[in-house]
């Protein structure tokens, strides 16, 4: 069931200071897809969140989900948020300490007074479905933390919602607990065709979960778009910029040449692919990803975007070198293959593939 | 419907400064305006008459030099003994640690006056046990101890506090981060030399915080400056002010308000002192995340020699009191226990107690105060904290210092402030007036554990409730509810324990029709009726008893509820 959000605002204040959290925010969740809502904090990510859910009130405008309208500030409709049919993994679970596995995860049955019967079956077959068959009477504050996640998930799986929200479900994981998480996250999710909200401000975690991401920044929605989208071809000189680490390189278009662009820039001429906003004279900001930029050996094929440069510093970070450049005075970062027979002081030619550099149209 | 919670949720806050500010300040201006007037009821014209009355008294001065010493004395035993016994708890390797539990909890249920009388019986000079039987095994001519010194209440008054400076300094001593020590010890220490150099240092906040908490609570002490400062003639500030409102020909509260207020006013510094200490010692001593196992000291051969001293330690806080009142309350008069003794015990003293219209009436208002008013104050206590909790705005926060206020009121100074109070209202000489008094005095009691269950209960919690489908009714009843029962279960038993043995502020407002169980345990000492002292005094440890075990039993039930559903 998909969600359509009209013209949301919310603000408030703080220390004296009206902060705008939601600013005229207009969005389309599309039906049974990830949809990821990623930025950094303070964004408004979770407050978009809260106002679908129902926990916090925006101060105008419209949201429908699955063509039904839960709020309108017009209208007057607000549906509590018990009555609109949807669940939420908390960011710190909430899982109740005062009751056990199946109490916590029976509750959403419960309160729509299913038979008994009933409900002991659905725990029994969600409880399975979340790996955690045989826990019924486990304590709530016995748990470990992979156990609590999982808990809250069955617990918002149980009554089969027609939406699920995630507030940063993972950000309470270490590490190699929070990598596996999120595969099987993806995997449960995928098997259940379900419409999935999920907000985290962790970029490797949106690309690898999301069928859609929706990048915010100060209460507004800045860029929408399939994960790799956002990664290699990102309109915004901010979403370039947060997903990822990014050379950015500002330049003026000298010529479009055989469907390529020439840029003048601090590193000299640079080849990109040519796009609407690359006619001559335009000034352009330019994104080169570290790992697309290559060390030079002698028999490869290539004459344009090629560069020589010193090796500032070069750090060993197991998977590969991280390091940092000095062409002229701009300072590119590069990903080199830890083979490669570099020092620091070099100097060295770096060549990247026109097509792996993408012009940033905002 | 939104609008309205809004409105109640709007008014709760001024409302309760309203309700919380007059049981706290009303008392204090009453105090203040009292000590400047002519007398009680007829207030008169302003002066300071009263004032140059008492700090002029020629024996004002032994006095605050007595309050100092006992004051300071209670201060450095409680707090020496606290520390020695958290180190060998949490630190050390000594046998049968479930003990020390015991001796930082127990204690707190065996009311003061009692514990005072216990050792009056045991040590006093005429016919105290210890006393009578060290002279008949020695044949000496005189007691070799004397209870009724300013030693004799230093000691009992130490023994006292000793569960709350424990209860300041265990946490403290546990939480420590060891690697502070772990890294004297590399460096080349003895173990003897980390505890003075690095661990006493780093916990000096905690142990400031502790000595300067047992300075007020003995500055507010009455039962021990009554039972056994008075006989020998020994008074201190809170005495001080009975004597004058509670002897002599005319009560003078005008008097009794003018040596209170240097009471109060030590009283509340020494309380910010505190506050500003143990916000210090948060700084200082770190609590890791990472789950910390304080590395144990091995005693090796001390070990039980020192577990001797914590038996003989716990022995004395516990058992003793409540074994020498219930063998005196058998005994036709004072005795070492014989066979002689045993032939003669009887219920003699028990039925006088219960034939005693005035002792009936004092358990009969001592059950009454407990019972309602624990849970009025609890009531107000789980708004309260709610509001400090839940609703953080500058008005709550002005809310949780006056509601912590009354923490820092000597009991006997907060009566004489009452005292100008209920004597212009129909509610003078009226248990009411004990009731709301008593609320008044104890409400941090009743806060304390509230906010901590409110504290656990995450918004979160209530919210994910909500999502699952849960209405504000259910979520009510099944999500805050039972979290918050374990809360409002101690703090009623707080409240009931401690208003059932209730002494300081009752002796200033209690009138006759209004006794209640301390009141008539003290004027018992006072006639030296040890008999019927101890009689009443069990029965005063059998109520509270009961009372905390109904309570604990009403808690566990309400919460099974919860566990049955599957």
């Amino acid at each position: 069931m998909g969600i359509s959000i009209k013209g949301l605002n919310k603000a408030y204040f703080s220390e004296g200071n009206k902060i705008r959290a939601l600013a005229d925010v207009d969005l389309t969740i599309p039906a049974n897809q990830i949809f990821t809502l990623l930025g950094p904090s303070g964004c408004g990510k979770t407050t978009l969140l809260r106002c679908i859910v129902g926990l916090e009130t925006p101060d105008s405008g419209e949201i429908a989900i699955g063509g039904e309208t839960v709020w309108s500030s017009e209208r007057g409709i607000f549906v509590p948020p018990e009555k609109r049919g949807l669940n939420m993994v908390f960011q710190t679970y909430a899982i109740w300490p005062h009751m056990n596995v199946f109490d916590n995860v029976a509750y959403p049955l419960q309160a729509r007074k299913e038979p008994k019967k009933d409900i002991i079956q659905k725990v029994k077959k969600t409880l399975q479905f979340v790996q955690l068959e045989g826990f019924e009477n486990r304590p709530a504050t016995k748990l470990s933390g992979g156990q609590q996640q999982r808990v809250a998930l069955a617990r918002a799986l149980v009554a089969e919602p027609k939406v699920i929200l995630f507030d940063e479900p993972l950000s309470n994981l270490d590490a190699k607990l929070r990598e596996e998480t999120r595969k099987e996250l993806r995997d449960f999710l995928t098997t259940l065709k379900i419409t999935a909200v999920y907000v985290t401000h962790d970029r490797v975690e949106a690309l690898a979960l999301s069928d859609l991401i929706a990048v915010m920044k100060d209460g507004r929605i800045i860029e929408i778009g399939v994960p790799k989208k956002i990664y290699f071809d990102s309109d915004h000189r901010f979403v370039a910029d947060f997903i990822g680490r990014a050379n950015l390189i500002d330049g003026t278009v000298r010529a479009v040449d055989d469907s390529y662009a020439i840029i003048d820039s601090s590193i000299g001429a640079i080849a990109c692919p040519e796009s609407p906003d690359t006619s001559p004279g335009n000034k352009v900001s330019l994104c080169i990803r570290p790992e697309f930029i290559r060390v030079m050996a002698d028999d490869t094929p290539q004459k344009r975007n090629i560069f020589r440069g010193k090796v500032e510093s070069l750090v060993f970070v197991g998977e590969a070198y991280e390091g940092e450049i000095l062409i002229e005075d701009t300072r590119l970062f590069t990903k080199i293959e830890p083979t490669a027979r570099v020092e620091a002081g070099d100097e060295i030619t770096l060549f990247f593939d026109p097509d792996h550099c993408f012009v940033l149209s905002k | 419907m939104r609008r309205t919670t809004l409105n109640t949720r709007a008014a709760l806050t001024p409302g309760l400064i309203i309700i919380v500010g007059f049981l706290t300040v009303c008392p204090v201006i009453m105090l203040i305006v009292g000590s400047f007037s002519e007398g009680l009821g007829d207030f008169g014209s302003f002066t300071l008459r009263k004032y140059a009355e008492a700090y002029t008294d020629p024996t004002f001065a032994g006095i605050i030099f007595n309050t100092i010493i006992f004051t300071i004395g209670s201060a450095l035993v409680a707090t020496s003994l606290a520390l020695f016994l958290a180190y060998l708890n949490t630190r050390t390797n000594i046998p049968f640690k479930f003990l020390f539990r015991i001796i930082s909890i127990i204690p707190m249920m065996i009311p003061h006056i009692l514990f005072s009388v216990s050792w009056v019986l045991l040590l006093n000079p005429s016919n105290g046990l210890i006393n009578l039987f060290l002279r008949e095994i020695f044949s000496l001519q005189n007691s070799p101890f004397n209870i009724y010194t300013l030693h004799g209440m230093i000691m009992v008054e130490g023994l006292l506090d000793l569960p709350i400076a424990y209860l300041i300094l265990s946490p403290a001593m546990a939480a420590f981060d060891v690697s502070f020590e772990e890294s004297s010890k590399v460096c080349g220490a003895s173990n003897l030399r980390t505890l003075i150099r690095v661990t006493l240092p780093i916990l000096r906040p905690a142990i400031l915080a502790s000595f300067i908490l047992v300075i007020v609570r003995s500055l507010a002490s009455f039962a021990v400056p009554s039972v056994i400062g008075m006989p020998g003639r020994i008074y201190v500030l809170a005495t001080h002010i009975y004597r004058i409102i509670a002897t002599g020909f005319a009560a003078d509260y005008g008097m009794a308000a003018a040596v209170g207020m240097s009471a109060l006013v030590a009283s509340i510094t020494l309380i910010y002192l505190y506050r500003y200490l143990t916000s210090e010692s948060e700084k200082y001593v770190t609590i890791s995340s990472r789950g910390y196992k304080p590395s144990v000291v091995d005693l090796k051969k001390a070990k039980y020699p020192l577990f001797v001293i914590v038996g003989i330690l716990s022995f004395v806080l516990i058992v003793l009191p409540v074994l020498v009142l219930f063998y005196t309350s058998l005994v036709p008069y004072s005795m070492v226990p014989s066979a002689k003794a045993f032939s003669m015990m009887s219920w003699k003293h028990w039925i006088e107690v219960l034939r005693d219209p005035i002792s009936l009436l004092s358990l009969r208002n001592s059950a009454f105060l407990g019972i309602v008013g624990a849970s009025l104050g609890v009531t107000l206590s789980v708004f309260v904290a709610y509001v400090i909790v839940k609703i953080r705005t500058r008005a709550s926060g002005v809310l949780e210092s006056l509601s912590f206020l009354s923490f820092s009121f000597p009991g006997i100074v907060v009566g004489v402030g009452f005292m100008w109070f209920f004597v212009k209202t129909p509610l003078y000489a009226t248990i009411w007036a004990l009731l709301i008094g008593y609320i008044a005095t104890y409400l941090p009691y009743g806060i304390r554990p509230l906010t901590s269950a409110f504290v656990q209960i995450h918004s979160h919690l209530e919210e994910s409730s909500r999502v699952c489908g849960g209405g504000t009714f259910y979520t009510l009843r099944r999500i805050v509810l039972p979290l918050l029962i374990p809360g409002v279960v101690s703090g009623w038993i707080l409240m009931a324990t401690m208003f059932v043995r209730e002494l300081t502020l009752s002796v200033v407002l209690s009138r006759p029709g209004t006794e209640v169980l301390a009141v008539q345990i003290f004027r018992f000492s006072e006639d030296g009726l040890w008999g019927q002292l101890s009689a009443l005094g069990i029965m005063m440890i059998f109520i509270s008893t009961t009372l905390v075990v109904i309570a604990s039993l009403i808690g566990i039930r309400l919460t099974k509820v919860e566990t049955v559903s599957q």
